[in-house]
């Protein structure tokens, strides 16, 4: 399958490229064009007559988009930090330990990961409402680490599973116990999968809308997400603002893809193909 | 005897290692998924206090009632000696009625202990503690009350009306107040799935739901399918392309819907000109506002978004395929055709069949897009069964029947899964593990 590609190859990726990439290309246009652009005959030129970064500055100061980046940011990274901690226990006893009931909970952990999130959203909205955790981080930071861990948890396991067994048997010898073992042998070896872990923990926590919808509801706790659906008026749609927002945490995004394309790629396709 | 031992501290330090996961996800995960369940056999509703908590029996708020009614007494009495001629006898009659209802309520020994208790601590300004506040009561003392209150509620408003009361809203409020310190038990049963089965609006949901969940993974399996044959060869840039691939799953769900609402938009959205103009649809509003067309862009969006997603995971499957097998094919003479056939396709199925089982999964609880691109319009036309659920607790703040709901959501998740599970054997799910 290796002949070399031709021009019309190159056309049709060409193509499809565009297509991925032609909505953030026409936001990004949208959130320089000066407003009045927007509309009208304008609407559909690449070329108009004046652009302008105001609109990435109203959304700084007219909106609490600032306080959205640092709510979904401070989210996100205690997610990553519990879920890691976490999961690297648990992945190295169910990958090097005995224990009854190990199978069992391999079960329960892909059910987990299977069944909707909305299935447990009324027991967990009213628990946050009595607990008092609604409009604060861990009110979302306990249910996100809870949906992240059997990913974490499956992914990990199989890093812990490549290593060979003479590093332990050695460190054993040695006279070092379970746990030495574990933090000073394994854990550093494993320290690119926990890399990978974090980063889709993470970008997963990032994303999440419907519990960050009902649990957060004050506007100062709010994530991206939620807070860029709030844009909306109840007939108006600010598309100049809404555009420089959407560009605005894509950019991040972009540049997180691009830096490690490689453990992201072997990250989400772990466990779909057998390695 | 020294190895035993070693197994046995292996053993406990594993436990203590698994235990945080474990207690996370039999607390946040499994119970709430159990107390879903639990809760759509009653009928919860967070904006009506005599229904807002899971009672199985009647009962009463002691202290509500402990504030509320001597107050109602003394002001029914007061306006009952201001009046005169008939509404004078009618409001001595309400006081009256009243006055027996609440003594036939006390002869409930047990009631009755609480309230003097509950006084006791009114009178010296302490508050009452929260486990002294609910109490059972019999049913028949219960209704009679319930039923009398009711009454006399509907008498005051017809005294308001004839202008005989000075201090009306004053008393109707009380009433009020006297009335909601009763819960009632709302125990359903079954009763909220027998009701929404046989309404249209779930089959609805789930009609749009599973036509949604079709038409989408079907492209999206297609389309992924396409672009990792395309991506599976050498060719200069294609780590970028790996790259632009990425980036649609990069952006959060709810980010992407918003994009696309602004390329749909009926005046200025470039997709829906560009739709038009080559005679798709009939005019530029089309997309967002007319039944048959809202449900295609909203799954064009969820295809944009997911099928680079799934072709990244067909595209690993395919590079685990052995040179050498197709080495093998063309020396016996196999078209390009026949080695896709032959090679390709069987090579390929367990990662294709783990892709489509997730994918399917994941469209058939769809919320985000929806929610920020139709909000399930118009007129319900895209409204998701997930969609629907959440509009029953959030909006209606009706949590018994958005809980019975939300467990429809997942037996049908459960379903699929079952008959994935059977079609294709369970080493599908047993690969996800690694």
């Amino acid at each position: 399958m290796n002949k070399r590609a031709g021009p019309a190859f190159y056309a049709v990726v060409a193509v499809f490229v565009l297509i991925v990439l032609f909505p953030f290309f026409w936001v990004f246009l949208a959130s320089v064009k000066a407003p009045a652009y927007l509309y009208g005959d304008y609407a559909f030129d690449v070329i108009v007559p004046k652009y302008t970064i105001d609109q990435y500055v109203s959304v700084f100061t007219n909106h609490p988009f600032g306080r959205y980046l640092l709510n979904s940011f401070a989210v996100g990274l205690l997610t990553m930090g519990v879920s890691l901690v976490v999961a690297s226990f648990a992945s190295y006893a169910i990958a090097r330990l005995h224990f009854w009931g190990k199978s069992f909970f391999l079960g329960v952990l892909l059910a987990v990961s299977m069944f909707p999130q909305i299935a447990t959203l009324s027991p967990l909205f009213l628990f946050m409402q009595s607990a008092g955790l609604r409009n604060t981080y861990a009110g979302l930071v306990i249910p996100y680490t809870t949906y992240a861990l059997p990913l974490a948890i499956w992914y990990l396991t199989t890093f812990f599973r490549k290593i060979p067994y003479e590093l332990e048997e050695a460190a054993k010898m040695d006279g070092a116990s379970v746990l030495v073992v574990f933090g000073k042998v394994l854990l550093p070896l494993v320290a690119p999968g926990l890399f990978t872990t974090a980063i889709i923990v993470f970008v997963d926590a990032w994303h999440e809308f419907l519990i960050a919808l009902t649990i957060n509801t004050k506007e100062a706790m709010m994530t991206v997400p939620v807070g860029i659906a709030m844009f909306q008026g109840e007939f108006t749609f600010p598309w100049g603002e809404i555009s420089a927002a959407t560009v605005t945490v894509t950019f991040p995004i972009i540049v997180l893809v691009l830096l490690f394309q490689s453990r992201i790629i072997s990250g989400l396709t772990s466990g779909a193909v057998k390695e | 005897m020294r190895f035993r031992q070693r197994i046995r501290t292996a053993n406990w330090t594993a436990y203590a290692m698994v235990l945080p996961a474990v207690l996370i996800i039999a607390v946040i995960a499994v119970w709430p998924l159990i107390r879903t369940f639990w809760i759509s056999m009653y009928d919860l509703r967070l904006n009506d206090p005599a229904r807002n908590e899971l009672n199985v029996s009647y009962g009463i708020n002691a202290e509500k009632y402990a504030n509320s009614m001597p107050l109602l007494l003394s002001l029914l009495n007061k306006e009952a000696e201001a009046a005169s001629g008939k509404s004078h006898t009618e409001l001595r009659e309400l006081a009256d009625r009243l006055a027996r209802a609440d003594a036939g309520l006390r002869e409930d020994a047990a009631l009755q202990t609480r309230l003097d208790r509950i006084n006791a601590l009114l009178d010296d300004f302490k508050p009452v503690p929260a486990d002294m506040q609910n109490i059972h009561i019999d049913k028949t003392g219960a209704e009679r009350m319930r039923s009398e209150l009711s009454g006399i509620g509907q008498s005051l408003q017809t005294l308001k009306e004839q202008g005989a009361l000075s201090r009306a809203d004053e008393a109707i409020g009380l009433a009020k107040a006297v009335q909601q310190s009763f819960t009632v038990p709302n125990f359903v049963g079954f009763g909220h799935y027998a009701r929404l089965l046989s309404e249209p609006r779930l089959w609805e949901a789930l009609d749009h739901t599973a036509l949604f969940t079709a038409i989408a993974v079907a492209l999206e399996m297609l389309a992924g399918l396409l672009i990792a044959l395309l991506m599976n060869r050498a060719f200069r840039g294609r780590g970028l392309v790996r790259a632009a691939v990425l980036i649609p799953w990069a952006t959060p769900t709810a980010v992407s819907a918003m994009i696309w609402h602004f390329l749909y938009d009926g005046q200025n959205g470039i997709v829906a000109k560009l739709f038009a103009e080559i005679g798709l649809i009939p005019d530029m509003g089309a997309l967002l506002s007319t039944r048959a067309w809202a449900l295609f862009a909203v799954v064009l969006a969820d295809v944009w978004k997911t099928a680079p997603f799934v072709a990244l995971l067909l595209l690993a499957g395919l590079q685990t395929i052995s040179a050498s097998l197709y080495e093998a094919a063309q020396m016996d003479g196999a078209s390009r055709w026949k080695q896709f056939v032959h090679v390709t396709v069987p090579m390929l199925k367990p990662t294709f069949f783990v892709a489509l089982l997730f994918r399917t999964l994941d469209a058939f609880r769809v919320f985000d897009l929806i929610y920020v691109l139709t909000g399930g319009g118009p007129a319900n036309s895209t409204e998701s069964i997930s969609i629907y659920a959440y509009k029953t607790m959030f909006a209606e703040l009706d949590f018994g029947a958005g809980s019975a709901l939300s467990v429809i959501v997942f037996a049908c998740v459960l379903l699929i899964s079952i008959v994935y599970v059977k079609l294709l054997g369970g080493e599908v799910l047993s690969r996800r593990i690694g």
